[in-house]
């Protein structure tokens, strides 16, 4: 997941999501849409499936971003400066919360950032880039 | 710092300031003429040799990325079920919303066109050469012209503009990410979608004015309807049908592979969008007045 990884902008959410499922595992649209909704569920964000990139605010965006990227076969995410996707975050559980709302769809996960906003990123491993 | 910046700042192999005085040598003498005579043609000639070269190797990738895109048209891995859901919207976009402007079109311009022929081949005294002329003329060569003129104009420059957009916003390499192959998620369906939609309404336009044929032949050569149809079936040639079929293919394929081309052109720059698709666009239509004449010496042939 990276700001340099946008959704597609001429598909709406649940289009960006189900696209994975469609041509990865050659999943039958409806079968990948509600699977997409089930996901969109547990975030309580049903609401933006029918929007499109531009319409989504920093949040939701990063919402359908990680759902995206779980929805890969046993996902190792990797998210690149996450503040770049939500510049204006005030929680600093936000990342935590989202992440363990997914926690079963994938195997590892790792976030780079720079170092003096570890603090964000409380109970999740993160790389140290002088490691 | 300031070093630094001061270095920046010489001009390297300058030497000191030298007066000259006389005329300058270039125009002094007729050998020097010459020398410069010969040295613009050498730059005319590099300028003309660089181009063919450019042009050269414009055209050979674009015949490398067709024979590649050919081939993927024949790989069933490539019909999964995105790339169905990308071919049934394309299809809409470009067939299904046309139709109301394309039939309105096809009326407004084929039923003057029979209308007129027909006028003429009575006036001529060749009334008996009416199926031929319709079938030759009309079928074969007014209607893919117009109907690869419409989806020209409407889809192709659309198609460019979105795969410049998406070179612009990064969605291309997005797509690269997650391991989508942008040939069968994006491609395909465009250029399968362009072949079948120029056969389609290539047909479509046909029939309306061969039906305004219908009409027209009852008024000015007052001829039923059954002789009209049994006339034009007789002057059906198989021959004539097959390189429509074979024109309306390969002019589906360029209009909407050209475009992806120079979609793919665009750099990461939002200015670069316009310029995409004006080369793009230019390039189209180019290719569709390269088909028309390969098809006439087919045809003459």
């Amino acid at each position: 997941m990276a700001a340099d990884a946008p959704l597609i902008s001429n598909l709406d959410v649940l289009g960006n999501l189900a696209l994975i499922k469609q041509y990865r595992e050659d999943l039958p649209k409806l079968e990948a849409e509600s699977l997409v909704m089930s996901y969109l569920q547990r975030f309580d964000l049903e609401r933006i499936a029918f929007r499109r990139n531009p319409a989504l605010t920093a949040e939701e965006r990063f919402c359908s971003m990680l759902v995206r990227a779980v929805l890969v076969p046993e996902a190792c995410v990797v998210i690149d400066r996450p503040l770049k996707i939500v510049p204006d975050l005030q929680d600093n559980r936000f990342f935590r919360d989202m992440l363990t709302k997914v926690s079963d769809s994938w195997s590892s996960c790792v976030i780079i950032d720079y170092p003096w906003n570890r603090e964000r990123y409380e109970d999740i491993p993160v790389v140290d880039d002088k490691s | 710092m300031f070093g630094n910046h001061r270095k920046g700042l010489q001009i390297p192999f300058a030497g000191p300031a030298r007066l000259v005085i006389g005329s300058p040598l270039p125009f002094s003498s007729p050998a020097s003429s010459r020398r410069i005579g010969k040295g613009f043609m050498y730059a005319a000639i590099e300028r003309i040799g660089e181009s063919s070269i450019r042009t050269a190797k414009a055209f050979y990738e674009t015949l490398a990325f067709s024979s590649v895109v050919f081939f993927k048209l024949f790989d069933r891995k490539s019909f999964n079920s995105a790339m169905r859901m990308v071919l049934v919207n394309q299809i809409y976009f470009t067939s299904v919303q046309i139709l109301p402007l394309f039939i309105v079109v096809s009326i407004l311009f084929g039923s003057p066109i029979v209308g007129i022929t027909l006028q003429i081949l009575k006036q001529f005294g060749l009334a008996d050469r009416m199926g031929s002329v319709l079938m030759g003329v009309v079928v074969t060569e007014i209607s893919p012209f117009m109907t690869v003129l419409l989806i020209a104009l409407r889809s192709s420059s659309a198609i460019n503009a979105e795969i410049a957009v998406m070179k612009v916003n990064r969605e291309l390499k997005t797509l690269d990410v997650f391991r989508i192959d942008v040939l069968d998620y994006l491609f395909l369906p465009r250029i399968i979608n362009g072949i079948l939609s120029v056969i389609c309404l290539s047909t479509l336009f046909s029939i309306l004015a061969l039906a305004s044929g219908a009409f027209f032949s009852r008024y000015i050569l007052d001829m039923s309807f059954d002789d009209y149809t049994t006339l034009l079936f007789l002057s059906a040639d198989f021959s004539d049908l097959f390189i429509l079929l074979v024109k309306c293919v390969f002019l589906g394929f360029f209009i909407t592979l050209i475009p992806i081309r120079f979609g793919l052109r665009a750099t990461h720059e939002l200015t670069s969008i316009p310029i995409s698709v004006l080369n793009g666009m230019v390039k189209v239509f180019i290719a569709i007045v390269m088909i028309e004449v390969i098809s006439l010496l087919f045809r003459f042939i």
